[in-house]
């Protein structure tokens, strides 16, 4: 699974301190997602899509792997 | 929320000092002087009493982490649980065979090999995730 949070975070200029407070994760734990290597929960990226308002599937999308 | 979350780590850091504080004590009365066995039994009682609230204070503190790292939390716990089932097997199978060491294989020393186990699959999940 990819996905553009790098992105969309450079487009809000948030560093991953700031986005990690803003969902409640540690930055650490945000840098795992942002990297791919923790999918986060339904909840968790509902959230991230929310403060940057756009949808879920904006943030995330399944490579050809993961079908 | 932040404040919560350090706090309720912070408390499970403490009941394990505690904790400690009250276990070492307590083996080496129960090894080194001799009591009745009601007064045995209680010095016995009190490290587990400090253990239960530290555990309830730990799973507390898991509660209020992130996902990431209750994730690290659970694999930690599993790698710790799988490898110390491991242990056990292969102590009970060599004690089958008339192989036994309990100078290093005893109660006690199985309890500190699980911690290690723990702290072994801690490593690794925390190494996997970056948290």
């Amino acid at each position: 699974m990819k996905n553009t949070i790098k992105v969309e975070r450079a487009k809000k200029n948030w560093t991953q301190a700031d986005l990690a407070k803003n969902i409640g994760v540690s930055r650490q734990g945000l840098n795992a997602i942002e990297t791919g290597k923790f999918i986060p929960s339904t909840l968790l990226a509902l959230r991230m899509a929310k403060v940057f308002d756009t949808t879920v599937e904006a943030l995330f999308q399944l490579e050809d792997g993961d079908a | 929320m932040e404040q919560s979350k350090k706090t309720a780590q912070w408390q499970s850091v403490i009941f394990a000092l505690i904790h400690g504080a009250t276990y070492l004590p307590a083996v080496w009365l129960l090894k080194h002087r001799v009591f009745s066995q009601p007064v045995s039994i209680i010095i016995g009682v009190v490290p587990i009493i400090t253990f239960v609230i530290f555990i309830y204070k730990l799973i507390k503190s898991f509660a209020v982490m992130d996902e990431v790292k209750q994730r690290v939390q659970l694999e930690a716990v599993v790698i710790g649980f799988a490898l110390t089932v491991v242990l056990i097997m292969i102590l009970f199978l060599l004690s089958l065979c008339g192989i036994s060491n309990a100078l290093w294989f005893g109660y006690a020393y199985l309890v500190c090999y699980c911690w290690l186990f723990y702290f072994v699959g801690w490593f690794i999940s925390k190494k996997k995730y970056g948290a």
